[in-house]
């Protein structure tokens, strides 16, 4: 049963301050799935028994049987919050019924992608940590994005039950344990955020930390407790959930607060969140899961739970969950939380208009952004695709920022190359249908103003994976979202029957279309090339290739890492490239870049398409460029954005502009294919020092200069100590304490090298984590379960580019080999040409 | 001036570099050659008499007696191909020595001839040579244009040819007769094969396959069972076609396969082949001599793994070969393709013109746009000089004249009539195969041309009015491609944003290609090179200013500036009128 209806909702959409657009985000295996069901089964959709069981938003079958989210599922809920509440609330709302939209998105670190997707359409997150594992790595990574994308945090502390039954922890350690947990979250936030955002750190006293247990569906707030023991105490509210955290103690004798932790006498006081708080919790628990039959009922009644019939007869663990259910429910804890402390679109696209639009900020359509205008122009950001029951086709999932999109209405839709002006990537379309996307199902309503999340049918074919739809012809890109995550670790595909090609490429393109983070290419050699960010990542994906997108059987490669080409020192030489006629030369340099510009400009901080002037002062007051080179970039490559530059240092020569569109070609030619063995470059900055050319323009025409910068470009890189880089994935491994010798000893073979290595406080958990190369990372997880009896159980995300230091082109070294063994598999020469090749004598 | 400067600092450029000294523009020095002929005469020619080997080489007295048959040809072209032009003054020498002094009789050609030429003898008509050198197309094949801009009545065509058909001029082919170390091929064999019951063909350039039955006895007496010969199809020999030096047709051996302008033979009856397909599966080939590289793909694509014999080395190289999976990619460059490149590199091939027709007419129904070039001896600089184009599709000799790009040099890929074919069908088809004789070809562009007529009238324009249609996706970058058919989307271009006509109009608009904007059509077709200007960042005069921030709207004043031809400008005249 549902318990509200299509019809209410829409109504609500249009009351834009009652509106909470909130992800779900944690590391893997820390519930959030579990937890989400608490909120639906609040809004009617799956019954309570079932909660904590059904994971309501896990729609695909492996989800299901892998028990993990691989993609996000968007879910609206409904919720009406008493008067008083309402009063409490600090931004703008009208009435009492609320909506709210949820993502739950996946945990495991390959899947980040899809968390990125959600957080754009989302202003809140609610972040989920386990009691006893703490933050861990993929916590620190969401939250990094979620605060990087101007999205307000709130905490809920789960599996607190875990604590309570397994670990049978005192109520101080309890206490300890959560304000250790709330203080590392906070150390990560104040990290990372924005100052824009003002103070976003999460304090449980304010009520932005719950914690709880979503398998047994129960959550609570101090705000919760305040109100209970506020009026019993006769105090005021925000006074009380002061006083019920942090230092503060209750002398039950002089009915007296303080802030010692001893009375007068000496002797010990108890905190007060002990004392209030935890106490009832634990009493409960000792008394239900010790069977202590006559406690029970006292208790109850105390606690104003009343059970039903069957429910009296229930015992141990049953009997916990039902009671803890009724007595702290998780669904109004966390709802109270979301709607008090989570932002409106209203509240948020006021300070997160500028961050979304890539156009000038005084535009029109970044002024209709920042007011969630719903007269303006559409203005709707499409973050995924998500696949409709008719096979090949695809909900496009987004949001709208500004205006209202309607069924039947006509849009331009704007691809991620689209520049206003230009008709490339630019599409006019009419909408299809409007829907609400609900976990498995989906609704159709007739239009939907700014603020809300939304599928639309009838755009797929028009966009890959993303893209900004609009009604005003003047308006910008919403700006394309950057992924913590790369694609490093790819496979060829091969159909097994030639006939089946044309499924192949098709299916190609809608697994490229279904997830947010897949690339799918053909390398230089002519093979099917699909990229993700992990093992894991890779599997799902070819998975869904092979039985969903393409449905044909497939050939699949041994997975191989993708490389960088690089330079480590400046070109020792100026190197000189004639152009074939003779007549125009040009002279130059590569240097390394460093490497927090080219994480700058991977991204997205140094933008190509930023205003030169801009990106200029960026480039010099916080990386430390000269002013002058940093203007005279002529451009970024590969694909025109890549981590390349090319800087004109040229004086006073005559048609140079001319030639720029050449250059500027053969750049990004050069870098797309490096010429040690035909990987991207990273991090190369080609000086141009002079440039000579024929006075005639006919004879300094693209054929001349195209070839010639490309090998100049060659020239210079292979001039400047090449290296090639790898990619290292960051692993975080926890395990018990007589594990971390097989994990060492794994690491230690697979050339892995240990970050760090840390004791849980009050756990015999040890956090191991290490830098491992993602070549040496496959077979990785099961070796260490091998070698520690199924103990340890790696994440691994993808961190950083490692320059290996040997010299590729010397065949006996290790980055020597890697380079041959792959020339040999590209069907190219096994020796690496030299400068010389690329170079012209004066 | 610069020369001071290059010697202070020989490797920094100056500063002023635009500057160009006399060297700049000097051409380069044709350095003195020795003709080194042992590669083909054999190591010690040296000592033997020139004139007597080359002539013994081109089967010059062939040559004469088929002249001394043939008296009706008077004017003679003689090609060579680049290696072997150092012989062609020989070997003219030789045909006039021993043909000048007979003289042509027969009248009524002459005077039909006399009078078109002007060249008058009376009755007599002395034979004429002109010789071919530097084909603007692959040598490979006859210049059939070439030797027609001296009327000449009949080419002989002298080293490795392809044998391909031409219009209409007559053909005499001479390979060349080369030197061949027989023991040292055999132990390359023995070396590469060591196992006889190995399924072989052994196939060589058309001058080496008069040795391959030399070969071949041989390793027949080393017990190998299965071997294949490929002589030279003697069936394309007619009336217009001659060859002087047949290929081994021993009567022992038995046709089992035509391969274009070779034939299979085998001494064994049992073996037949219907099609290829059976030679790929468990045939090895052992090719003498390195062929060409369209040529070296194709033979690639029939058998099962090749091995190169370098007969004057004696090295045998198993790769790298160019690999059809790169074509295959360039197939898929070519599905989304907005602009295609059609690259003539041939005009004397038959089919040429047709092909050319059926491949824009086909371009044109899958809504891209086409331009035609015809390119002699095309290289990296000169097709880089058309920067929209996407992609080529090249139109020459399946032997030498298609560009096979094995080190990437070239900007944009180049691909066959065949493989552009298989591209522009709707659905993505890739036999494996490589087709680059015309007339087979054709035969796919005229099917797929069928089909995308009726594509073209019955369909495509289910797009409502104002709606665009939907982009391709790309599988080489794995992207949307929106300009894949620039043709197709007439209407949708026309569409213009309000905000580029007011910016056209603020900034005064003395740019030379912002003219374009909204003309992309130009006289009813799209023109992609426009749109392609359009992209461009420097757009004219005056936009390398545009960024700078004290720049000038208004620009300099005109003045007036020098006058008069280079030979004396008014201020010279002036100047010596004061002296």
């Amino acid at each position: 049963m549902v318990a509200f209806t299509v019809d209410q909702m829409r109504s609500l959409m249009d009351t834009v301050t009652n509106v909470r657009n909130m992800s779900v985000i944690a590391h893997v295996d820390h519930g959030k799935s579990t937890l989400t069901d608490s909120l639906v089964q609040r809004a009617g959709i799956i019954s309570a028994a079932k909660a904590g069981e059904a994971r309501f938003t896990d729609t695909r079958k492996d989800e299901q049987e892998r028990g993990i989210t691989i993609k996000s599922t968007a879910i609206s809920l409904y919720s009406e919050m008493s008067e008083e509440d309402v009063k409490d609330i600090k931004q703008k709302t009208e009435g009492r019924a609320f909506l709210i939209n949820l993502i739950d998105s996946p945990g495991h670190v390959d899947f980040s992608s899809e968390v990125t997707a959600a957080l754009r359409v989302t202003d809140g997150a609610l972040v989920v940590v386990d009691t006893i594992e703490g933050v861990c790595v993929q916590t620190e990574t969401v939250l990094r994005q979620a605060l990087g994308e101007r999205i307000k945090p709130v905490v809920c502390i789960n599996k607190v039950d875990r604590a309570l039954l397994e670990l049978q922890v005192s109520k101080e350690d309890l206490y300890q344990t959560f304000a250790r947990t709330v203080e590392s979250v906070n150390v990560i936030i104040s990290t990372y955020a924005d100052e824009v955002l003002g103070d976003v750190q999460v304090y449980p006293q304010r009520g932005t930390v719950a914690f709880g247990s979503g398998l047994h569906g129960w959550a609570f707030t101090i705000r919760q407790f305040a109100n209970r023991y506020g009026k019993k105490f006769g105090v005021d509210k925000t006074k009380m959930m002061d006083r019920l955290w942090g230092d503060s103690f209750f002398n039950p004798k002089t009915k007296k607060w303080s802030s010692k932790d001893t009375d007068a006498d000496g002797k010990p006081l108890e905190r007060a969140f002990n004392m209030f708080v935890l106490d009832p919790i634990f009493r409960l628990f000792s008394a239900v899961m010790n069977f202590k039959k006559e406690e029970i009922p006292v208790l109850l009644e105390k606690l104003e739970i009343q059970l039903k019939g069957d429910e009296k007869d229930l015992e141990g663990k049953a009997l916990l969950k039902v009671v803890m259910r009724k007595f702290l429910p998780a669904a109004d804890a966390l709802l109270e939380m979301i709607i008090m402390h989570l932002p409106s679109p209203v509240t948020a696209q006021e300070y997160r208009a500028e961050q979304l639009y890539e156009g000038p900020h005084d535009d029109p359509s970044c002024i209709a952004i920042k007011n969630c205008d719903p007269k303006a122009d559409l203005m709707l950001y499409v973050s995924k695709m998500v696949p409709t029951s008719d096979k090949g086709r695809f909900y496009a999932f987004g949001r709208v920022f500004a205006g209202t999109v309607k069924s039947g209405q006509k849009v331009r839709i704007q691809g991620p190359n689209f520049v206003p002006g230009k008709k490339e990537d630019l599409f006019i379309k009419a909408i299809q249908r409007v829907v609400l996307m609900m976990g498995r199902f989906v609704e159709p309503i007739d239009d939907c103003p700014a603020g809300n999340i939304i599928g639309l049918v009838g755009i797929d074919q028009f966009l890959l994976k993303t893209g900004t739809l609009t009604t005003s012809e003047t308006a910008y890109n919403m700006k394309v979202m950057k992924f913590s995550v790369s694609p490093v670790v790819q496979v060829a595909v091969e159909v097994k029957n030639a006939n089946d090609l044309p499924k192949l490429v098709e299916g190609l393109k809608r697994l490229s279309k279904s997830d947010p983070c897949v690339l799918t290419y053909m390398s230089e050699s002519g093979e099917h090339i699909v990229a993700g960010t992990g093992e894991l990542h890779l599997e799902i994906c070819l998975q869904d290739l092979e039985n969903d997108h393409a449905g044909i059987p497939l050939k699949i490669s041994p997975p191989v890492v993708a490389y960088r080409e690089t330079v480590e020192g400046e070109s020792s030489q100026t190197a000189l490239s004639k152009s074939p006629n003779k007549h125009n030369r040009i002279y130059l340099k590569a240097e390394p870049i460093d490497e927090e510009v080219s994480l700058a400009i991977e991204g997205g901080k140094i933008n190509p398409r930023d205003d030169f002037k801009a990106r200029a002062r960026v480039m010099a007051d916080e990386f430390g460029w000269d002013v002058t080179d940093a203007r005279k970039i002529w451009c970024f490559g590969p694909d025109g954005n890549g981590p390349n530059l090319v800087v004109d240092q040229t004086k006073a020569v005559q048609y140079l502009n001319e030639i720029k569109d050449s250059v500027v070609a053969a750049f990004q030619w050069a870098t797309k294919e490096g010429p040690i063995f035909g990987e991207q470059m990273r991090s190369v900055r080609v000086n141009i020092l002079d440039v000579t050319l024929h006075a005639d323009a006919i004879h300094r025409g693209g054929g001349q200069i195209i070839p010639t910068m490309r090998r100049a470009t060659y020239a210079g890189f292979l001039l400047a100590e090449p290296k090639i880089q790898e990619p290292v994935f960051l692993v975080e491994i926890q395990c018990p304490e007589q594990a971390v010798g097989g994990i060492y000893s794994v690491l230690n073979k697979k050339r892995g090298q240990v970050v760090s290595e840390e004791q849980r406080p009050g756990t015999p958990l040890f956090t191991v984590k290490a830098y491992l190369p993602v070549n040496e990372s496959f077979g990785f997880t099961g070796e260490l379960r091998q070698a520690t009896g199924g103990q340890a159980f790696p994440q691994m995300v993808f961190d950083h580019w490692a320059t290996l230091g040997t010299d590729p082109l010397d065949p006996t070294t290790k980055a020597g080999e890697i380079v041959a063994a792959s020339r040999k598999r590209r069907g190219m020469k096994e020796e690496v040409p030299g400068w010389q090749e690329y170079y012209d004598k004066l | 001036m610069s020369a001071e400067l290059e010697t202070t600092e020989p490797l920094v450029a100056p500063s002023l570099s635009t500057a160009q000294n006399e060297e700049t523009f000097a051409f380069q020095k044709y350095a003195g050659s020795e003709h080194d002929r042992s590669s083909y005469l054999g190591p010690e020619y040296l000592n033997f008499d020139l004139n007597e080997l080359v002539g013994k080489y081109y089967s010059v007295d062939k040559l004469v007696s088929y002249f001394e048959q043939n008296p009706k040809y008077t004017k003679i072209t003689l090609q060579f191909p680049d290696s072997l032009v150092q012989d062609s003054s020989i070997v003219t020498k030789l045909l006039q020595q021993r043909l000048d002094n007979s003289v042509i009789v027969d009248t009524t050609v002459n005077q039909e001839l006399n009078s078109e030429s002007g060249d008058h003898n009376d009755k007599m008509t002395i034979r004429k040579f002109w010789v071919l050198a530097d084909t603007a197309y692959s040598s490979c094949c006859v210049d059939e244009v070439a030797s027609e801009h001296v009327n000449s009545q009949i080419v002989v065509h002298f080293g490795d040819s392809c044998l391909n058909s031409i219009q209409k001029l007559p053909v005499v082919y001479s390979f060349g007769n080369p030197y061949f170390e027989l023991e040292k091929v055999v132990d390359n064999f023995l070396e590469t094969y060591p196992d006889t019951n190995e399924k072989i063909c052994i196939m060589a350039d058309t001058p080496h396959t008069q040795h391959i039955m030399e070969l071949y006895n041989v390793l027949k007496t080393k017990h190998y069972k299965n071997l294949l010969v490929a002589g030279i199809n003697s069936d394309l020999a007619n009336e217009n076609v001659t060859l002087l030096d047949q290929s081994p047709s021993e009567v022992s051996l038995k046709k089992v396969l035509t391969l274009g302008n070779r034939v299979l033979l085998a001494d064994d009856e049992s073996i037949a082949f219907e099609d290829s397909s059976e030679l790929q599966q468990d045939y090895h080939l052992f090719h003498i001599t390195m062929p060409q590289d369209p040529r070296l793909l194709y033979l690639s694509t029939i058998f099962q793994s090749m091995s190169i014999c370098d007969p004057q080395d004696g090295s045998v190289s198993q790769g790298p070969f160019p690999s059809l999976m790169k074509r295959y990619k360039y197939m898929h460059v070519a599905r989304t393709a907005g602009c295609i490149g059609i690259l003539v590199n041939t005009l004397s091939l038959r089919n040429t013109n047709e092909t050319i027709n059926k491949i824009s007419q086909l371009i044109k129904n899958n809504g891209k746009k086409h331009y035609l070039f015809v390119v002699g001896k095309p290289n990296v600089a000169k097709l880089a000089n058309f920067e929209p184009v996407d992609i080529w599709c090249v139109l020459g000799c399946g032997q030498s004249g298609i560009i096979i790009d094995q080190y990437n040099e070239f900007y944009k890929p180049i691909i066959t009539p065949y493989e552009l074919t298989m591209a522009l069908s709707p659905e993505v088809t890739w036999t494996g195969k490589w087709i680059v004789d015309f007339k087979e070809a054709l035969k796919d562009v005229e099917d797929e041309l069928e089909e995308s007529e009726v594509n073209v009238h019955s369909g495509d324009n289910q797009a409502a009015e104002g709606e665009s249609n939907a982009p391709e996706f790309d599988a080489v970058t794995g992207r949307y491609v929106s300009n894949s058919r620039p043709l197709r989307d007439v209407t949708h271009l026309e569409i213009e944003s309000p905000s580029d006509k007011q910016e056209n109009s603020r900034s005064g608009s003395n740019e030379l290609v912002k003219k374009f904007a909204g003309s992309i059509i130009i006289k009813g077709t799209v023109s992609t090179s426009a749109s392609h200007l359009q992209n461009r960042q420097w757009t004219g005069l005056g936009s390398d200013f545009k960024n700078n921030e004290d720049h000038d709207e208004d620009g300099a004043i005109i003045e007036e500036g020098i006058s008069g031809v280079a030979r004396g400008y008014q201020f010279d005249r002036d100047n010596s009128k004061k002296n």
